[in-house]
This record gives structure tokens, sequence and C-alpha cells, in this order.
């Protein structure tokens, strides 16, 4: 068995543990571009108070925010095909990536939808009224004042969520999928050695979350010269 | 012309506005007086529909709409023959000086934006910003913010432009220089409806005076009228107490 722990095995194992990248950053965008999407929605049902729908907004919100992604991983896995399976849709045999996509674009969807409503709500109603005045209808008034100037409030918060989106996927190799962190257990089973796949794994994610946190922080200089 | 006719607006239980009815003629510069909660803000921001008035009419050139019924397009034309100056300027954080004044005139008219840029550089200049069209409201002094934006609302050469205190919220050296515009403006002849508590302003520009108290006109007339001859009790406690200050020695 050797050693406890050999680092050059680090190294041996990274081109194997790093070639599983594409499902994790798969997992990163569905779920960063999905949540997005979906959070606009919830962001929207909540600013414009839709009746019903606001209730089920706040609701979904706080269960999701208020539970371990793994918990509502593990809901959509095992509930959604039952669910389904009511209206006579069978999804039994979708691959398991599908569970995980879905269930991390609705997790992030929480989150976006309460980044983008705080940062729509931050905007001084003086600004729509201004616009108004001016002759702008609401939509021109929300996509020419509100939006650019929520943007620039969002855009910091949206970023750590991504790098907590993408710290969030190595949960997904609980339901079998063979992400990176999946890979270094399958070979930490095979060989014994399964320090040296996790040590690779955490500096995969450390300087992901590093690159990603410096490329949101020069974007945001770049994007906004003159925000406050 | 501007006709306001029995406009009425409660917030809640609290009713604000209880029948007023204004004639502003084409040029005129109408200045409304009156202690806080008055009415007199309100009325404004329901002549522009920034808030929706209960009941009433209003006339604005040949368009006439009732306060209740408006449909958005009745909205946004009445919008689009006013233009508000506010206490607080709000200018648009995210557009430097030019762009404020040529967001109305691109987005809302349609302008090109060339020709925009010029009347924007244009109305910039007659407030004296020549040296600040790339300034962003956050570099700007509350007396400049509050120039481009009477810069930005006479660009749109409205019917009207409604003033809802504009030196209100500026440290008092500020002030001189923001009524000065505004005497500007007024000599131009554009139309102006005037909410302030600067009377030395109210009474040199102001072609009519009107004093709210309690959510109704209590008293109108030229500005000898009012501020040398008060009908009315109430107007001249105000004006007492207003003028007053001017009046102690320490």
């Amino acid at each position: 068995m050797g050693k406890l722990f050999d680092i050059a095995l680090v190294f041996e194992y990274m081109p194997a543990i790093f070639s599983r990248v594409s499902v994790t950053l798969l997992i990163v965008s569905v779920s960063v571009v999905g949540g997005t999407l979906l959070g606009f929605l919830l962001a929207a049902v909540r600013l414009y108070r839709m009746p019903l729908l606001n209730g089920a907004a706040v609701f979904y919100i706080s269960f999701v925010r208020g539970t371990p992604v793994i918990i509502q991983m593990f809901i959509v896995y095992y509930a959604l095909p039952i669910l389904l399976s009511q209206v006579d849709i069978n999804i039994n045999r979708w691959n398991k990536l599908y569970f995980v996509l879905i269930s991390y674009a609705l997790n992030n969807a929480a989150f976006m939808a309460e980044i983008i409503r705080s940062a729509i709500a931050s905007v001084p109603v003086g600004q729509t009224e201004a616009a108004h005045s001016v002759g702008l209808s609401g939509f021109q008034a929300l996509r020419r004042i509100v939006l650019p100037q929520a943007f620039c409030t969002a855009f910091p918060a949206f970023g750590t969520r991504v790098v907590g989106a993408l710290q969030d996927t190595s949960l997904a190799f609980t339901l079998g999928i063979l992400d990176m962190l999946g890979q270094a257990q399958a070979i930490g089973v095979r060989t014994y050695h399964v320090l040296e796949g996790y040590v690779a794994v955490a500096l995969f994610f450390i300087a992901a979350s590093l690159l990603l946190e410096k490329g949101f922080a020069w974007a945001g200089k770049k994007l906004l010269p003159n925000a406050g | 012309m501007i006709r306001v006719r029995d406009a009425r607006k409660s917030f809640g239980k609290n009713e604000v506005l209880r029948g007023v009815s204004l004639d502003v003629k084409k040029g005129e510069v109408v200045v409304i007086l009156g202690p806080s909660g008055s009415g007199k803000t309100t009325l404004l921001r329901c002549i522009n529909f920034l808030e929706n008035a209960d009941d009433g009419e209003l006339t604005i050139g040949d368009l006439s709409v009732r306060f209740k019924h408006a449909t958005k397009r009745e909205i946004l034309s009445v919008r689009r023959r006013t233009a508000m100056v506010f206490q607080n300027y709000n200018l648009f954080n995210n557009k430097n000086a030019l762009e404020n004044v040529m967001e109305g005139l691109v987005t809302a008219r349609g302008i090109p934006v060339s020709e925009a840029r010029e009347t924007a550089k244009r109305e910039l200049d007659k407030v004296g910003l020549s040296d600040k069209y790339e300034a962003w409201p956050s570099q700007l002094s509350g007396g400049q913010q509050q120039r481009v934006a009477i810069a930005r609302a006479v660009s749109l050469n409205p019917e009207v432009i409604l003033f809802d205190e504009p030196t209100s919220a500026l440290d008092p050296e500020l002030v001189g220089e923001v009524l000065a515009v505004m005497r500007d403006v007024a000599r131009e002849g554009i139309t102006m409806v005037v909410v302030t508590h600067e009377m030395s302003f109210a009474s040199d520009i102001a072609d009519h005076v009107v004093f709210m108290d309690g959510g109704v006109i209590v008293e109108e007339g030229t500005p000898r009228e009012i501020f040398t001859r008060p009908k009315e009790q109430r107007t001249r406690q105000f004006l007492d107490r207003i003028l007053l200050k001017y009046d102690y020695a320490i």
C-alpha cells in the first residue's frame, strides 16, 4: 500500500481527475444561467407583488435558502419522477446528470432572485419618477435607467454566488455523477490512495475560485467605472 | 395652457387634495405656497401622473383627461407635454450630464442622437455648465445637479415645467445659482408651476401666486395682492411666520 500520502500521486492523478472538469463546468454554467433566468422571473413576481404567486415565491425562496442543497438534490432526484409519473411522464431512465442540473438551477434561482430583487429595489424611486417625467414608458425606464443601476449593485453579489455555485457542484457525486470529486473517489477506491485525489480536487477549486473572484473584480472595474 | 379641475387625492384616510382647481396660462409663472402637508407637492405630482389623483380633470393644451380614467397612453402623452424638476434633483445616476439631458430627447421623443447632443449641449451651456458635459452626477454639487435637471426639463420644450421645491435640498449658498437659472427660464416665456418657499423669488418672478392649505386653495392672486394685501386670515398667518424670519435680530 505504501505511504499514506504521496505527493507525487497528486500530480499523477491530476490528468484523470481534471479530465472530468467539463462535468463540473457544465453544472456551474447550467445552474448559473438557468438560475439567473428563473431568478429574474421570481424577482419579477416579488417586485410586482403578483397575487398568489408572490406568496409562493417567498415560500420557495426561503425553503431553498434555508435547506442544504444536497437535500434539495435528493428531493428532485427521488420526488420529481414520482410527481411526473402522476401525469404519465416517465423520467426514470433519465441520465442522473439531468436531475443534478435541474436541482442546481432551481437552487440558484432562489439566490439569484434575491440578488436581483434587492438590487432593483435599491434603485431610488426618484430615478423611475425622473424617467417618467422625461416621457419614458415604464419599460423604457426599467431598461434604460433602473436595470443598469441595479446591475452595478448586483454584480459583486452575483460573482460571489457564482463562486458558491462552483463549490456546490462537488455534491453531485453523491448521486453517482462522475465529476472531478466522483473521479477522485473512484481512484481512491481503486488504489487505496484517497487523500491524493481529494487534494488534487481541492487545488482545482482553490484555483478556480480565485480565478473567478479576480475575474469578477476585474470585470467590475471595467464595467462599472462610475459606480456609486 | 394648463387647467386642473376639482382634483382630489387621498392617501388612505388622509385627504390630501380636497378639490383643487388651477388655471395656468401659456407663458405664465405660477408659484404655489403653503405649509408642509398642504398638498402643493401632491398637486404637482398629480399633474404629471406621478400620483394618480382619485378624481378631477386635467387639460394640457388640446389634451383633456379625467384623472381616474386615464389610460396608459394618455398618461404617457401628458408626461411628454410636461417636465419636472425635483427637490432631490433625481439625475440619472448611470448617465453623465449630457446623457441626462439627452435621454428624454432620444428615448422618449425619438430625436436622432447627434441632434439631441447639440440640443443638450446648448441647454447645458445656458445653465452655465459648458465644462461639465462629461461629469457624473456624483461629481457635481447640488446646485450643479439641479441646473442639469433644469436643462433636462427645458430641453424637452414641454408645455409646462413643474418645479417641486427645487432649492429646498440645497446648501444655502447654492440656492442663488439655481434661482438665477430659473429666472432665465421664466424670461424665455416657458410656462412654469413652482412649489417653493423662496418668497423673494416668488414675488419677483411669479405672475400668479396660489396659497394652499389643508388640501384646498385658500387664496390666489398677483404676488402684490398676496404678499401685501392677503385677504384670508390663514394666508396672513403663514406669510407672517415665513417673512418674520428675515426680521429678527440676534
